[in-house]
């Protein structure tokens, strides 16, 4: 058993793909919004790749240990520590029974990842243990740690001292300008070509009006196609406004002038166009990147996408198989 | 428009969304409720997570390491063609009964503190509704609202959230949304934006005009009654609800059971709904006449 002694900053138990199946009737995935070092966390102390594990979101908790426990942190660096000594990151390690784990602010990144070997027990809601807490779902509780929680952690077989390779995991730097990947569509048809050539030539800042919904982003005005002034009224009055639809996640939502890119917690439909989407291959970024950093965009093919996405599953599958002990 | 051929474009790497016209219309909905259910039913194409119908779309969420956008696509194509005409969809329908207080206390306290708060010109939402829609009082309002059994066009923005569409064309109504939007609402409320009649799940904020309210509860996630079927919400697309007009005396009443856990939801659920009948019915109508 872990006690949350600290709780950090909407620290939440997250499974990986998450509470998939029910978008028809709402359900976001949820999840966690780095799947990327997610995954290799789970991977580092012998866990199945989708084990549910804690979300750290730019200030970490403290956890104190009631037993001896495999322990792996991936993602943003929070400063671990035990009795003061730095704790690894991409790296698994045991932390013995009465140890804490103290974490503090994020100095790059913005989500840290910590598994555990055999996975937080939690009670899963619609087969998923990820927390949704605009809902009330998932986790212990239905809502982030709170001082006092304490996690079941099933068994499992996990060992000391094993590594990712530098070349598989995400490069998470404090950078100022992230390059994220943009598929055209599903409503590309509604901006101009000015609009278009804008999008993907402008630096968009990162706003801290940000969350697990959504990410929303600064930058310049929009402009629009016919199809967005000469449409029947029940398209609603603003240029961005469509009858209501289907929302993927990661699509760049267009909320009147004011592009937010709907994340793992996001609403599953509205009434605003999606203009571009960010494809899996760059949600990691969306994950990692800070209030006030900027973003450029590159449009690529879905395939291109496709292809990328598979890169990276490839990239965990090796670490799985052949990882440096 | 209805278009000859959906429109199918891509969402990122994972996701397409089919779009069968640009206007609001049931026949639009029947379509990608059609196309949804061919995808989780007899028809199921390899690589196909999920799909989300909506007003005019259906959101496929599929894996791209099991179909490629183009092959999925085209099966799609196919699969819609296949089905025919939506004259002959026929799908399983439930229909539900909702006790409702009309022109409530609580929704018209949550109307007047945001007058007090937000926009002291707010017109009160019934009359409002009523005005901008012709009708000649609230209680004509009334009449007009429980006079239709709803469609569950759309489930979506927040877990068991359904977007509810008149199936009697003569108690079409609609209203534009609270601008800007409420800090909050009363669950339950039952309301109306655009084209579409919606009841709040939980306390929230909102934007829709507000007329009444349900002691039904749409939204279970203690797990408190059965026909929720393990589920958290009570709806799903293709569902039908009829808002029964109630007293102050009978509200209360229903919400002692919901509160104890004695209540029994009143669902009729051994119905098919035919597109084809549906139409017919409705062009045997005076559109002309209101209640």
């Amino acid at each position: 058993m872990i006690s949350v002694i600290e709780a950090g900053l909407e620290t939440s138990i997250q499974d990986w793909p998450g509470r998939v199946g029910f978008y028809n009737k709402g359900f976001p995935p949820s999840g966690p919004l780095d799947s990327w070092s997610f995954r290799l966390a789970n991977i580092l102390v012998g866990n199945e790749e989708g084990f549910a594990a804690l979300e750290c979101q730019f200030m970490g908790p403290t956890l104190k240990f009631d037993r001896d426990i495999v322990v792996a942190i991936t993602g943003a660096d929070m400063q671990a520590k035990i009795n003061g000594q730095a704790c690894p990151l991409w790296e698994s390690f045991t932390v013995y029974a009465g140890q804490s784990i103290e974490m503090s602010y994020a100095i790059s990144g913005a989500r840290s990842y910590i598994a555990f070997c055999g996975g937080i027990a939690a009670e899963p809601t619609l087969g998923s243990r990820s927390t949704f807490a605009a809902a009330g779902v998932g986790g212990l509780t239905g809502n982030a740690l709170k001082i006092g929680d304490v996690l079941p952690v099933e068994p499992g077989h996990g060992e000391a001292g094993r590594r990712i390779p530098l070349a598989a995991r995400p490069h998470i730097e404090q950078q100022l300008t992230w390059e994220v990947e943009a598929v055209a569509g599903p409503n590309d048809d509604w901006i101009d070509q000015q609009g278009h050539d804008r999008f993907l030539s402008s630096d968009w800042r990162v706003s801290a009006k940000s969350n697990r919904m959504g990410m929303r982003l600064e930058g310049p005005d929009w402009t629009f196609t016919n199809k967005a002034y000469d449409k029947l009224p029940e398209n609603g009055s603003e240029p961005a406004n469509i009858i209501d639809h289907g929302y993927p996640i990661g699509a760049v939502n267009l909320a009147g002038q004011t592009p937010i890119i709907l994340l793992n917690d996001g609403p599953s439909m509205g009434g605003f166009i999606n203009p571009y989407t960010v494809p899996q291959c760059a949600l990691w970024k969306l994950g990692q990147a800070r209030p006030g950093e900027t973003f450029r965009f590159k449009s690529i093919s879905v395939e291109e996408a496709q292809l990328r996405a598979r890169q990276i599953n490839t990239l965990c599958k090796d670490c799985q198989v052949n990882i440096v002990t | 428009m209805i278009y000859d051929v959906p429109k199918v474009s891509p969402g990122g790497d994972r996701y397409l969304l089919v779009e069968f016209g640009n206007e609001m219309n049931l026949d639009l909905n029947f379509k990608a409720q059609g196309l949804a259910n061919a995808l989780t039913g007899e028809y199921r194409i390899n690589g196909v997570i999920e799909t989300a119908p909506c007003f005019a779309t259906t959101l496929v969420h599929y894996d791209p390491d099991l179909v490629s956008y183009s092959d999925l696509k085209v099966e799609l194509l196919r699969l819609f063609e296949s089905l025919g005409s939506s004259d002959d969809i026929e799908v399983d329908s439930r229909l539900f009964y909702f006790p409702t207080l009309y022109l409530d206390p609580w929704t018209t306290d949550c109307i007047n503190d945001y007058r007090d708060k937000i926009n002291p010109g707010k017109e009160q939402d019934p009359e409002f509704v009523a005005r901008i829609n012709g009708l000649s009082d609230v209680r004509q309002l009334v009449r007009v609202h429980s006079g239709t059994e709803y469609w569950a066009a759309s489930l979506g923005f927040w877990p068991g959230l359904a977007f509810m569409m008149p199936l009697d064309p003569r108690c079409r109504l609609t209203a534009p949304k609270y601008n800007p939007p409420r800090t909050w609402t009363p669950q339950g409320a039952v309301s109306m934006g655009g084209m579409s009649t919606a009841i709040y799940p939980v306390p929230s904020p909102g934007g829709y005009q507000l007329f009444g309210r349900t002691p039904v509860p749409i939204w279970d996630p203690q797990k408190k009654f059965p026909e929720f079927e393990g589920d958290l919400c009570i709806f799903r697309p293709g569902d039908r609800i009829k808002y029964v007009p109630c007293s102050k005396e009978e509200y209360l009443e229903v919400e002692r059971q919901v509160t104890e856990g004695s209540f029994k939801f009143n669902i009729v659920d051994y119905q098919r709904f035919s597109v084809g009948n549906y139409k017919r019915w409705v062009a045997s109508l005076d559109l002309t006449s209101r209640f």
